[in-house]
């Protein structure tokens, strides 16, 4: 009998191996074979002209962006001000929107929506959209800033090396805010109302409220918010190449920007592969970091 | 008082004739005044087409308006009809997401006069195309007829055994103007026409500048005076598009051609700073740079340059704000679209860098360079070679132009159905260099910093201090 039904089992884990293949399979040709090959490709000096054979250079790719390669270290710095910069901003207000708005009201609805509503353009067209606002000429930023009479504030946004990097920061949280506001409103709407009765019991102030019964609570959610974000921002590639594409003196190139110009345009196929495996523990190394952190949090509470 | 019926029938009658005697008289007075060799003419820059036997109205020594031989070499051949396709379906891909209206009208012609032929453009916007169009086309066989940019892009096709060698086609030899196939030749073997005749020289507001009464700046000092006039008046000089490096850059074309006693020198400067022989610091270099910061001095750029991007830039100009918009012929079409009422008072100027005698005049380009598919089967290689052929007949191309505002490389093609065409013709008639910063083919290891660099300049960034850093950047670019 148990016999009979171990080998049911191991028949039915056979058909279910089969069911997995054609997935399997489909990740495999289209994600794991590239990503593999692209560990390879790193260790070469390839000009992407199938006519000349790629030189094997082991770590040279590495050392040099390590070591020799300016660019590569201040697009990653940029990469890291612009996350910093999204992640407290983007988290910041959509906790802030969500917090308003949890309770399902006609107006909540609607500004829900409204606040949502950027995430469903195109990258291009908010980079657009934000352009023509940033405009130093003409820009409704700079028209707004003159007519209340603060001229100083009439800054050349994207075209003075200076403000080029906070600007896209601006953009980029306007733009995913919404999006994680409903992240955080279906985190909120999951918290017990008897947690916030027996708050309100114990004479908790609206402050005290938040720190001592959301806060905890909206944490998993905020790592998952957290980790999205970060990830938004290594591959904010849209938006930067539409509004300043890497310039002014490479003031907002970021990693992605950097490693499509060296690939397409510079033909430096291993040195781009060498940066998107840069690019691949950066980032891992980050959301697992901020998972920790968050994670240990959580357990103290 | 009452005015009578008949009254105000002749007022409308006197109006609507001056309304269009004023559309005709400047179009058909030019080509009235009889255009023989020698002749007087009225109009300066207005031509006859673009063969070397048409003619154009230019000052003669003596500051004259004559009527000239254009300088350009034609084929010097009969051009020959487009030759028959096979029936099949290829695909046709291209940048020019602007013309794909009226390629589409020549495609239908094609295929009419072709049955059981069918192409199929593919276009994408022109960076995508510069970064994926070899690796796209080098996996696709369908894509039988393809362009490239000149230089850098074409290089890199040629490079992969990704152009067909196409010298022998007679349509090759007799259609297309000899000295346009340059850019398209490697070791006397023709891989492409370049279908484009380009001029990549600075757009001025003629009408602007009647008005105003000021004069063309023909050196390096009357150009920054004219800044000076300029802006004192209230008007942008140069509507530089410093944000948008693919146009910005075009300014640098009339630097280079006048930044060396010779060709052969520019070109030598050029393969130097690309071999790492040579930077940025280089005396030649810092001197061009200077110039770019003395035209930022001058007041020549608007108001925060470096964020002045080329969607603004041509509705400055076009909208009278601005005086000049510096790229060249392709820009005439953005600018009538932002206005129409620019049309016809668009003309070109070379913008000269220099107080002594300038060793070129403007710049002319040669791109949009159409090439076979090697990967192509024969049948799919035989309906693009038609194709081509038929792009090359003189009738076809100049309904590309005119539809377009584009000049060709096709022989006998005649522009006279666009106004803006004829205007901007002037600059043919003189010595051009084809233009110089294609030289460089390393685009993004050194090109692209090398301009931003001088974008960062003109924009006011200090010079010194901005070529050492460059430099720096250039050099570890070549060492990866």
């Amino acid at each position: 009998m148990r016999k009979s039904k171990n080998m049911i089992r191991r028949g039915e884990s056979k058909v279910l191996l089969l069911m997995a293949l054609p997935a399997f399979s489909i990740y495999a040709v289209l994600y794991l074979y590239p990503a593999l090959s692209n560990l390879l490709w790193a260790t070469r000096r390839w000009d992407g002209n199938p006519e000349s054979e790629p030189e094997t250079v082991g770590f040279r790719n590495f050392t040099y962006m390590f070591s020799n390669d300016d660019v590569f270290i201040q697009s990653l710095g940029n990469n890291f001000r612009f996350m910093l910069l999204v992640v407290i901003f983007q988290t910041g207000f959509s906790l802030l929107f969500a917090t308003y708005l949890t309770k399902n009201t006609r107006t909540t609805i609607f500004l829900r929506t409204l606040y949502f509503f950027p995430t469903i353009l195109s990258s291009v067209s908010v980079g657009l959209i934000w352009l023509a606002l940033y405009d130093p000429n003409y820009g409704f930023i700079n028209a707004s800033f003159k007519a209340l009479g603060f001229e100083s504030l009439a800054l050349n946004w994207l075209g003075d090396s200076r403000y080029a990097l906070y600007a896209l920061a601006v953009t980029q949280v306007w733009f995913h805010t919404g999006q994680m506001m409903v992240i955080y409103v279906a985190g909120l709407q999951q918290i017990p109302q008897e947690l916030y009765e027996a708050a309100q019991v114990d004479g908790a102030s609206r402050w005290q409220q938040f720190k001592h019964v959301t806060w905890p609570m909206v944490l998993p959610t905020t790592a998952v918010v957290v980790a999205y974000t970060t990830i938004q921002t290594f591959r904010a590639f849209d938006l930067v190449y539409t509004m300043t594409n890497g310039g002014p003196l490479n003031s907002t190139e970021i990693i992605v920007t950097l490693i499509y110009r060296n690939a397409f345009f510079g033909y430096q196929y291993g040195y781009a592969a060498a940066q998107t495996v840069v690019l691949v523990v950066v980032v891992l190394s980050i959301t697992w970091l901020q998972r920790r952190t968050l994670r240990l949090d959580y357990g103290v509470k | 008082m009452k005015v009578s019926k008949s009254a105000k029938a002749f007022k409308l009658l006197v109006a609507g004739a001056f309304a269009l005697s004023a559309t005709i008289v400047p179009i058909s007075g030019a080509i009235a005044n009889t255009p023989n060799l020698g002749a007087k003419c009225t109009d300066e820059g207005m031509n006859t087409g673009t063969t070397s036997r048409s003619l154009i109205c230019v000052k003669n020594d003596r500051g004259e308006l004559r009527w000239a031989r254009v300088k350009l070499s034609s084929s010097g051949k009969s051009p020959v009809s487009a030759s028959r396709s096979p029936a099949g379906s290829i695909e046709f891909h291209h940048w020019r997401g602007e013309d794909k209206t009226v390629f589409d009208a020549i495609i239908a012609k094609f295929e009419a006069a072709n049955p059981g032929v069918k192409v199929t453009q593919v276009i994408k916007d022109s960076t995508s195309y510069q970064a994926t169009a070899l690796t796209t086309i080098r996996s696709n066989p369908k894509a039988a007829v393809f362009t490239t940019f000149r230089g850098g892009q074409f290089n890199d096709f040629f490079k992969a055994n990704m152009v067909t060698d196409i010298t022998n086609q007679r349509f090759v030899t007799n259609n297309v103007i000899q000295s346009a196939l340059a850019p398209a030749t490697v070791a006397g073997k023709v891989y492409g026409i370049p279908y484009h005749s380009l001029f990549n020289n600075p757009l001025y507001n003629a009408d602007m500048f009647a008005k105003k009464g000021w004069k063309v700046p023909k050196n390096w000092t009357q150009l920054l005076a004219f800044c000076k006039t300029a802006k004192a008046d209230g008007i942008i000089p140069f509507a530089w598009p410093a944000a948008t490096r693919g146009n910005a850059g075009q300014i640098l074309n009339s630097f280079l051609m006048n930044s060396a006693p010779d060709l052969a020198t520019i070109e030598q400067r050029v393969i130097d700073i690309e071999s790492g022989k040579a930077d940025l610091n280089s005396a030649w270099f810092k001197d061009m740079a200077n110039k770019y910061k003395q035209m930022n001095d001058a007041g020549c750029f608007p108001n925060n340059v470096t964020g002045y991007n080329d969607s603004v830039a041509p509705v400055d100009f076009a909208t009278g704000k601005a005086a000049i918009y510096p790229t060249g012929s392709f820009g005439i079409s953005s600018v009538t679209k932002a206005n129409p009422d620019m049309k016809g008072k668009i003309k070109m100027f070379g913008m000269i860098t220099t107080d002594d005698k300038p060793l070129y005049e403007g710049i002319t380009n040669n791109t949009f360079i159409l090439s076979v598919n090697p990967k192509s089967t024969s049948r799919d290689q035989q309906i693009a070679r038609a194709f081509i052929s038929y792009l090359a007949q003189a009738s076809v191309a100049r309904e590309y132009a005119v539809g377009t505002s584009q000049h060709t490389s096709i022989v006998n093609v005649d522009y006279s159905a666009n106004v803006d065409l004829l205007n901007v013709s002037d600059i043919m008639g003189k010595k051009l260099l084809l233009a110089p910063r294609f030289l460089f083919l390393n685009v993004a290891q050194v090109r692209d910093p090398m301009e931003d660099a001088l974008i960062a300049i003109g924009g006011g960034a200090d010079v010194n201090k901005t070529l050492t850093d460059t430099s720096a950047k250039i050099k570890q670019n070549l060492g990866k």
